[in-house]
């Protein structure tokens, strides 16, 4: 049967060989014919196949029917050992043929392939320079992502997958084509440990390393994108433990060259010592509150112990003014997921209650005189600078509620004080709306109001967007949008 | 100094007593089964050498169990994973097996036990792209709803046990044919009962009783979903009405993890009766194990038919 399956394919792949001229010639006639007749020997292969396996299945019957009649269930004697074996032989037939076709089946090719796009079309209040956003302001539609993900196995010890991504860039509308992730993860370390190598999102808070058409709402939380810098990617090493407990708690540390919103970095230097590199952990646990209710909770840290002037040398400006370098980041995190999963009918029913908080405090050097400007004169220190530490908390916080199969819908809240002076803050509040016709393809409409503080003089501003998202090819029912 | 003495040769003895007690109590077989029909087959053929844990507790959905963290801990000390397969655990159980960091049940390993070998599938899609839904992507997965496929499932849930624990493979074998037994009694009565559902129409909401129909000789007319997985269009429920009343289909199927107001709705407007069926052990009360749940399946249905 196998070797059917490959003449099948032999032949296949032979008609697109000979195909290839005739498009060259432009016969598409004949192209459209040797089409057809691909299809219609493929679509054979699969019936005689199907038919085989019901010739098999009824060969099987009657031979388990015989022997079920030959032996009485009360009498545990043994079977009739020929029609046994004979039953066992037609047993693996019949499963090998099953198998042979689940392997026609793109699912099962290696690797697993998959597409998401997603468009935001949106209407903003005020222009990109009263919003600080990268989109302009009044109506827009932005082809935010076009996404591949390609995965699969490297060999029996680790795995590794690709997100590449051609986004439209925000001024030129040029795509934009980079790597989001290359990462290569361990599946048979012992001692439940779990060691990932590459670029990828490292492990911080709770929606920090959710690709955007993932997160529940629109956009990134104000915090995520202030003191991460949108998702947390980097490039570096990452462990996690799954300590062997009767509790879930998971343990996670890594190192990278660069984490967020300081990839790639700013100022890499011609040398490197290792407190330049990022340091990241996280711990989180989960508690059953009843069979319907759960309750996920975690703390994260970043620590960057030398960030090498990350943003530049004096471009940063301190509350009152001060030009200002950043050269320590710090950040710690407090996040908890509160939800309700009814066992019965969560497809069609449930909520969750997710919150985030975060704590930056960065160290700066503050040069009043200007003085280590690079643009100065006689660029160095003067005597008049010192060092400052800048605390600032951010929050985000939301509720979702699905009350159907396809519909849901929910509030976030957002918060977040300027990782350089936290007197300097903004809120926001997004009702958002989400129709999942299925899991490929989702639809969600949101408005959100910004209202900035007095420090940042900034107007407050309104937008209503419609995001459309879709996925085509392999998809996954992944960990972390569980 | 003498007493001392004593003393220790007596809590040496208690000690090696205690340990040697220990160490012929082997410690069980740890198995995980997503589904509870599965973990009551597991149940009955190891017997005291196993500990069971249903990820499902049986008011799910075979396709949609949540996953839940705490599901990591029992994952990852399994010695055994039974699943459905065909696909059915594909939204919950690759993505908790990958989490588990347990080798023994991966995919390929024998601690992997795909429950559905050796049986054919039904509703194998044509096209394997998503506009066929995406639940049943290698044919239908409710074969346990066939008894006498569900025969297949224990033989393979033995053939696992013994493979991977062979010293005890004369008990499992002895419990898997004393369960047969009891399982092929039991199947002779849902037969004879079942004779009144003969050529009995019926729709569902999700199809989950392709093989029970198969079994049983009724006559599966459709599904309120779109698709497996898809939830129906308004065109959709309009023509399976039409349908209903042209072929005078009786019985309307709800499995109770589904909302009742589309069903009843479709009930009310073709005069059918509405029944709800549960699709595992545990699905409603008094359906604990497997035996039980077919008991209730059949009695229903009939109860159905005779109205
Ligand atoms: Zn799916
Ligand atoms: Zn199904």
């Amino acid at each position: 049967m196998k070797a059917l399956t490959r003449f099948g394919l032999a032949f296949a792949l032979s008609a697109v060989a000979i195909s290839v001229p005739a498009q060259e010639t432009g016969e598409v006639q004949q192209l459209h014919q040797q089409l057809q007749e691909m299809k219609e020997n493929f679509e054979r292969v699969q019936k005689e196949q199907r038919a085989q396996i019901e010739a098999l299945q009824k060969q099987l019957d009657a031979l388990q029917r015989q022997q079920q009649a030959a032996v009485t269930p009360a009498t545990s004697a043994p079977p009739a050992t020929a029609t046994a074996e004979q039953v066992q032989q037609l047993q693996d037939k019949v499963n090998e043929v099953v198998e042979a076709q689940k392997k026609i089946l793109p699912g099962e090719f290696n690797p697993a392939i998959g597409v998401v796009g997603e468009t935001i079309f949106s209407y903003h209040s005020r222009g990109a320079d009263q919003t600080g956003s990268d989109r302009p302001g009044g109506f827009d539609a932005f082809q935010r992502s076009v996404e591949l993900n390609v995965s699969g196995s490297v060999d029996p010890f680790a795995k590794a997958w690709v997100v590449a991504n051609a986004s439209a860039d925000a001024q030129s509308g040029e795509a934009n084509f980079g790597i989001e992730e290359a990462a290569l993860e361990t599946t048979s370390l012992p001692a439940n440990l779990t060691l990932t190598a590459g670029r990828f999102f490292g492990e911080f808070g709770r929606l920090g390393y959710i690709h955007d058409h993932e997160l529940p709402f629109v956009n990134r939380p104000l915090a995520l994108d202030e003191y991460i810098g949108g998702e947390s990617r980097t490039d570096g090493l990452q462990l996690n433990w799954l300590p062997p407990l009767n509790q879930f708690v998971s343990l996670t540390v890594g190192v990278g060259d660069s984490f967020g919103g300081d990839s790639p970095l700013a100022n890499p230097g011609n040398y490197r010592v290792f407190s330049e590199a990022n340091f990241w952990g996280r711990l989180s646990t989960y508690f059953d509150l009843t069979p319907d209710w759960q309750l996920e909770a975690g703390v994260s840290g970043l620590w960057n112990p030398n960030t090498d002037d990350r943003g530049g040398v004096n471009a940063l400006t301190a509350a009152n003014g001060d030009p200002m370098t950043e050269h320590e980041r710090r950040l710690a995190g407090l996040d908890f997921k509160v939800s309700y999963v009814p066992l019965r009918n969560n497809e069609f029913r449930s909520l969750t209650w997710g919150t985030e908080l975060l704590y930056s405090d960065n160290r700066y050097l503050v040069d009043p005189d200007n003085s280590l400007n690079p643009a100065s004169p006689v660029p160095g220190l003067t005597g008049d600078e010192f060092n400052a530490g800048v605390g600032s908390l951010g929050l985000y916080s939301y509720v979702t509620y699905k009350w159907h199969r396809q519909w849901s819908g929910g509030f976030l809240f957002d918060w977040v004080q300027d990782p350089q002076n936290h007197d300097n803050q903004a809120f926001a509040y997004s009702p958002y709306l989400t129709w999942a016709l299925s899991h490929w393809n989702q639809l969600r409409l949101q408005y959100t109001h910004t209202d900035h503080s007095a420090a940042s003089g900034l107007p407050a501003d309104d937008a209503v967007y419609l995001q459309w998202a879709w996925i085509i090819g392999a998809h996954s029912h992944g960990w972390t949008q569980r | 100094m003498k007493m001392k003495c004593l003393r220790s040769l007596v809590w040496a003895a208690v000690a090696a007593v205690t340990l040697t007690g220990w160490s012929a109590q082997a410690a069980p077989i740890r198995i995980v089964t997503t589904l509870t029909d599965l973990a009551d087959f597991a149940r009955n053929v190891g017997g005291d050498h196993v500990e069971v844990f249903s990820l499902a507790t049986g008011i799910e959905d075979t396709h949609g169990v949540p996953m839940k963290p705490s599901f990591l801990p029992r994952l990852n000390r399994a010695d055994l994973l039974l699943l459905i397969g065909f696909g059915c655990e594909h939204a919950f159980l690759p993505a908790l097996i990958e989490a588990s960091k347990n080798p023994r049940i991966e995919y390929g390993h024998p601690g992997y036990v795909d429950c559905s070998q050796g049986i054919d599938p039904v509703g194998v899609p044509k096209s394997t792209d998503h506009s066929q839904g995406d639940v049943h992507p290698y044919g239908n997965p409710h074969y346990l709803l066939d008894p006498v496929l569900a025969r297949t499932a224990v033989s393979n849930i033995c053939a696992a046990l013994v493979q991977n624990f062979p010293q005890y493979a004369a008990d499992f074998t002895r419990n898997r044919d004393a369960y047969l037994a009891q399982l092929d009694a039991k199947i002779a009565a849902w037969e004879q009962a079942a004779a009144v559902l003969k050529g009995v129409k019926f729709v569902s909401y999700h199809e989950h009783w392709p093989y029970f129909a198969k079994r049983f000789g009724l006559d599966y007319i459709g599904t309120i979903e779109l698709k497996p997985g898809i939830d129906p269009t308004p065109r959709h429920i309009e023509e399976l009405v039409n349908e209903m009343k042209a072929q005078h289909v009786p019985i309307v199927v709800r499995e109770p993890q589904f909302p009742e107001k589309v069903p009843a709705l479709i009930a009310k407007q073709t005069g059918a009766t509405l029944v709800k069926l549960p699709i595992m052990p545990g699905g409603v009360p008094h359906t604990g194990t497997y035996i039980e749940m077919m008991d209730y399946l059949i009695r229903t249905m009939v109860g159905a038919v005779a109205k």
